[in-house]
């Protein structure tokens, strides 16, 4: 109990604050202050959320670390974070991309440095915000937060065709999120109606033991899907995901894939299946098949991608979509592996878009038909994106391979045909990243890399050590995955219990 | 401790130190070796083989104890010695150990890994002498021997899938190793995808195991699923679907019909990949898994059937693919498939100690074969083709001489070790009753015999064919590839004689009959009597004369020692069999086969998808996007540009969202 007094969860979510507003401060001329302050800001976020592990308990049920000051009495809404080994270790991984994009940035970025990079740390307050955020109001603050400075990030630093990008990442994510807000109002008027008291109406711990009415449940679940089957993206609304990144910045994709994504899944484990278990049982088939779909329908898709980006971008669809299945499924393994396969697809694509980054500096170009026999010029680049082109397709030993095996055990549980179509994966995955390796990598040196001459350089020691930590992870989560499934095991079992037996509220109908 | 105090009792389970540090020294020296290697191998330049040959013979030695300790002493008795590392994943009641046994069968197994995986890092000492490349190659090579020394040590289904996986990346890894070559590159890409199509089998099958018993530890899962069985917890077409998953993905490391198509394209790795990786160690995985997993199997009688008819069948078909084809090393992988699908065919009748001691020689000569063409490939600069080689003979005689051991084993002429094997795998096959796969077994005993003294006789015997450029410069290999050549060569002539005379009584049987005692009680196997003068000594006459009749067939079209080739007379039976040869010339078009339906059709389904995504979904919310905005074009009068009117705006839609809401729930 070294850091009891400590507003820790506060600390993490606002030191990137903090670091904005600072850099707000100092004359744009220096960026070499600035860039040191924004680096400083990330590390003290991810030190402060490692610190989180400190007095983590995670043999205890319910939340840690709770965080409430009244906000807006006469509502009830509350300032309240809490946290348990979900949102820790999603809350960890979204400081060490913050972190590592933020270096990526150093280099790529060529104009007003300083207006991104106070973008870049608001974006990440408001991604820690939404995975600590207790109150419903408090989480669509954070929610909507997000939106703001990436549609900056890509409408003002990415490429050509940016702000058709870029309003389509914010138009379709807004209808998704403002239906959402209704639903939260909704939810919120329901309990006021019961009760006859604001007092815990946007309370997250006291909304999840209140047993909403089914016919309340049916359409709040729908909003609430719809707001996060965009984010994560589900099929079939997940075209606005190619666009987003192929058009924006190398770290704007990173944090867009690793943590982002994210959300909308994390959006289902913490509020959509306990706030709504009736609903989600009733929903759950049709996710299930929508999940199966995405699978199989992104990693086809990706096969014939010619740009770099927009393979990761169908893969990132497939790989949400073990995700999604593993989160529907009802399943002890099942849900286990998907929150296991969003941290491993954070670290994973992740890397994959640092790289995909790394050969756009030298080259402008992300054109894979362009590429070829990288091997020869480039051998530590050709390893590291070797090492995450094979993790990404699930090899044992890596991170990607237990996440992805506990989404098929838990769903071969319930569902075996499921489970037999999902793992028809591992082909196709395997397919369209060999392929694309094999395009990239292998081969004689094309004509147009060679064109370049002497750009054509391998990593500098900046991006190695952006890469170098996610490597480390991708091992480590690959041989300990005990590492994150012992956090999560207690709340995975909550979460479950509570879709499996609802609770009919004390006022209910 | 007073010296007079006595040992205490041996309490069982209990693991001595000594014996968990030579278990996990197997797996940790050339994981060692591999990253050593890996991170200064490249400075070392031409001794860039020092750490990772040392790991081997490192590892090499512990192996040996440890069998040593199994199969001579018994000191870990017939369940073998367990290592707990740690448990690996903890998901609720799903727990999976890294976990290490040995037992008779992970011993014989290690015998072969260990031993050829030893031989070929040294052969890889001269012959990849040359090569700018060799620490990469190297390091591969300790990652490999890590990858399948966790094979066959796993002690349970998920461990021993990580394995399976590992070595199958490092076979991508040293197929691809000439990168540069797009043959090369594609070569391993198919090698692993082909994989894959198993492995969706094959984790099907884990996961069922587990969704049925709980435990995916071979100890549990061989006395629970039987239990179940038995006690109608699960019924019979459970247990035969869960074997058949399994077998799915034995057929595509071992390379078995359908899935036999990567093996053949592997060959554009090193030679010495080729021996260890693709003869010797890892495509007898699928072997070992369907022997590992025998409880299961022999409670699923139809399975096996299905073993024995896919084994048998690509036996005989990769021999007929083997008679025409003019590469070395692509005759030799014909031979190595049709050989793996003896092993299986052995593994179908129920006779799992015969498929295992194949598997053992096969190791042993077809080892030696891959790495003599590599010698041979060496000799004549790289050159692969059997047409532009011949009259090597005594150019490169140590060569020549172990490679006609080699040949004389595999064709099954006594006393080499491929004799023993394959006359046992025939005659019990005979004897189970299942003649149609001794008569088959036995046709593809005369045509191996054939097709081998066919590629001795175009390597070594009649006149050169080789480049005139070449010809003057043909030498015999260093002594680094020599001396492992002339090794597996007397191993290749004894090892047979060794451990399987007496005649399906040798000290293998001894060794693995603990293993495999309990399937065949199940499949009602009664070890009869050996009858030399009776139903055994007739079947050994056959089988031996049939390879003898292959065998001299080769000769007489092809040559033998100072014996002329008879091109005449091959270009006649070319000529008389020419729909046959073009389809056996062509590998029975499984290569366009499999273009058309996956690569081309395959795609046409991705692009379409693709148009779909674009268009259609995609072309859907523009569409929507666009109405909006022309609709939004007779409203722009309300665009004040103030942001108070907007709010106002926003917040009155919100009521009147949420107050239908609230209509909708208070009904």
């Amino acid at each position: 109990m070294v850091l009891s007094g400590v507003p820790l969860l506060t600390v993490v979510t606002f030191a990137p604050l903090v670091g904005a507003l600072l850099i707000a401060l100092v004359p744009r001329q220096r960026e070499g202050l600035i860039r040191w302050l924004a680096l400083t800001a990330a590390v003290v976020a991810f030190v402060a959320s490692l610190a989180l592990l400190v007095d983590f308990r995670p043999d205890i049920a319910g939340f840690q670390a709770v965080e409430e000051v009244g906000w807006i009495p006469a509502f009830g809404i509350e300032y309240k974070l809490g946290l348990d080994g979900i949102s820790l270790v999603l809350v960890i991984l979204t400081t060490t991309l913050s972190a590592i994009s933020i270096l990526a940035s150093f280099g790529p970025i060529k104009s007003r440095m300083k207006e991104y990079l106070i973008s870049f740390l608001i974006l990440e307050v408001g991604l820690i915000g939404v995975f600590l955020a207790l109150d419903l109001f408090l989480f669509y603050i954070f929610w909507e937060i997000v939106l703001v400075p990436m549609y900056l990030i890509i409408g003002i630093w990415g490429g050509t065709n940016r702000i058709y990008a870029t309003l389509k990442f914010v138009l379709y994510t807004l209808v998704g999120s403002l239906l959402m807000l209704v639903a939260i109002l909704a939810t919120a008027f329901s309990f006021q109606a019961a009760t006859g008291s604001w007092a815990g109406a946007f309370d997250f711990e006291q909304l999840r033991t209140f047993g909403f009415d089914p016919g309340l449940q049916f359409l709040a679940f729908g909003a609430f899907f719809l707001a996060f089957a965009i984010k994560v993206p589900m099929f079939p609304l997940h075209t606005w995901l190619p666009d987003a990144h192929v058009e924006a910045p190398t770290a704007g994709s990173v944090i867009l894939a690793a943590v982002m994504l994210k959300l909308g899944a994390y959006g289902f484990i913490r509020f959509a299946l306990p706030l709504f278990p009736q609903a989600a049982q009733e929903w759950a088939p049709a996710i299930i098949v929508l999940s199966l779909i995405a699978i199989i329908y992104g990693a086809i898709v990706a096969l014939v991608q010619p740009d770099l980006k927009k393979l990761v971008a169908y893969s990132s669809v497939s790989h949400m979509g073990f995700v999604t299945l593993g989160i529907f499924i009802f399943q002890e393994q099942g849900l286990q592996g998907a929150i296991l396969q969003m941290v491993n697809h954070g670290v994973i694509t992740g890397a994959l878009f640092l790289l995909v980054g790394v050969i756009y500096e030298r080259t402008h170009d992300r054109a894979i038909a362009k590429m070829g026999g990288l091997a020869a010029p480039t051998p530590v680049y050709a390893a590291i994106f070797g090492f995450f082109m094979l993790a990404s397709l699930g090899l044992p030993g890596m991170s990607g391979f237990v996440g992805e095996f506990l989404v098929l055990l838990g769903t071969f549980d319930v569902s075996p045909i499921a489970a037999a179509i999902a793992t028809f994966v591992i082909i196709l995955s395997a397919a369209y990243l060999m392929w694309m390796f094999q395009r990239v990598v292998f081969g004689e040196l094309s004509d147009f890399l060679r064109g370049l001459g002497h750009h054509l350089t391998d990593m500098t020691p900046r991006e190695l050590l952006t890469v170098t930590p996610l490597v480390g992870l991708t091992l480590a989560l690959g041989v300990a995955p005990g590492l994150v499934l012992d956090l999560i095991a207690m709340p995975v079992t909550e979460v479950l219990a509570r879709v499996a037996a609802p609770l009919v509220g004390a006022a209910g109908p | 401790m007073p010296f007079f105090t006595a040992a205490p009792e041996a309490v069982p389970g209990a693991v001595s130190a000594t014996d968990q540090a030579l278990v996990l020294s197997l797996i940790v020296l050339p994981l060692i070796g591999f990253g050593l290697t890996a991170l200064i191998g490249r400075r070392l330049g031409g001794r860039a083989w020092i750490i990772a040959v040392a790991a081997i013979v490192l590892t090499w030695l512990a192996a040996m104890v440890l069998v040593y300790q199994t199969l001579f002493v018994g000191a870990f008795g017939e369940a073998g010695l367990h290592v707990l590392v740690y448990e690996w994943i903890p998901a609720g009641a799903f727990t999976v150990d890294i976990a290490f046994g040995v037992d008779a069968l992970t011993a014989v197994m290690l015998i072969v890994v260990a031993t050829v995986g030893m031989l070929v890092h040294i052969y890889s000492i001269g012959y990849m002498a040359h090569d700018p490349g060799r620490w990469r190659f190297f390091a591969y090579l300790n990652l490999f021997m890590f990858s399948m020394l966790l094979l066959v040590l796993a002690d349970n289904f998920l461990l021993l899938f990580v394995a399976w996986e590992l070595v199958g990346l490092c076979s991508y890894l040293l197929v691809g190793f000439w990168y540069r070559r797009r043959s090369a590159a594609l070569a391993a890409k198919k090698a692993f995808l082909v994989n894959r199509v198993g492995d969706v089998g094959f984790t099907l099958g884990i996961v069922a195991i587990w969704t049925t018993v709980g435990t995916l530890d071979f100890g549990q899962v061989f006395q629970l699923l039987p239990e179940a069985l038995a006690t109608g917890a699960i019924e019979q077409w459970h247990m035969i679907g869960i074997c058949l998953l399994l077998f799915a993905g034995a057929m595509g490391k071992s390379a078995q019909f359908p899935l036999h198509v990567w093996l053949p394209d592997a060959m554009e790795g090193p030679t010495p990949v080729s021996a260890l990786i693709h003869a010797a160690t890892m495509v007898n995985a699928g072997v070992y898994l369907v022997a590992r997993s025998n409880p299961l199997f022999a409670q699923a009688p139809e399975a096996l059937v299905v073993v024995a008819a896919v084994g048998i069948f690509t036996a005989i078909m990769a021999a007929s693919i083997a008679f025409t084809q003019t590469d070395i090393k692509r005759v030799l992988a014909y031979s190595t498939l049709s050989q793996l699908g003896y092993m299986f065919a052995a593994l179908g009748v129920g006779a799992f100690i015969p498929a295992i001691f194949h598997l053992l020689t096969h190791g042993f000569f077809k080892g030696l074969l891959f790495l003599g063409s590599g010698s041979v490939i060496h000799a004549v600069h790289d050159e692969q083709d059997m047409d532009r080689m011949g009259g090597l003979r005594k150019r490169i005689a140590i060569t020549h001489l172990t490679m006609l051991v080699g040949s004389l084993a595999i064709a099954g002429i006594p006393p080499l070790a491929g004799f023993f094997s394959k006359d046992e795998i025939l005659a019990e096959s005979f004897k189970l009753g299942f003649a149609w796969v001794w008569f088959i077994g036995i046709v593809v005993a005369l045509m191996t015999g054939f097709y081998m003294f066919r590629l001795m006789g175009k390597t070594f015997y009649g006149p050169s064919h080789v480049d005139p450029e070449v010809e003057p410069r043909i030498h015999e290999s260093p002594r680094s590839m020599t001396v492992p050549l002339v090794v597996l060569a007397v191993a290749s002539a004894v090892v047979g004689l060794a451990l399987g005379f007496p005649f399906e009584n040798g000290i293998l049987h001894g060794w693995l009959e603990p293993v495999f005692h309990g399937a065949e009680e199940t499949l009602g196997h009664a070890g009869g009597d050996y009858q030399l003068f009776g139903i055994d000594g007739t079947l050994l006459l056959i089988s031996t004369g049939v390879s003898v009749a292959g065998v001299l067939l080769g000769w007489r079209f092809f040559g033998f020692l100072s014996r002329r080739p008879q091109p005449e007379a091959v270009e006649r039976l070319t000529q008389r069999l020419r729909p046959a040869y073009a389809f056996s010339k062509g590998k029975w078009y499984f290569d366009e086969l499999n273009d058309l339906l996956f690569v081309r059709l395959g795609g046409l389904v991705a692009r379409a998808l693709w148009w779909f995504d674009v268009h259609i979904i995609d072309g859907t919310v523009n569409g929507i996007a666009n109405l909006t905005r022309s609709s939004g074009g007779g409203l722009r009068q309300i665009q004040t540009g103030h942001v108070q009117n907007y709010a106002l705006g926003i917040a009155a839609g919100l009521l009147i969202i949420a107050l239908g809401y609230l209509v909708v729930v208070t009904r």
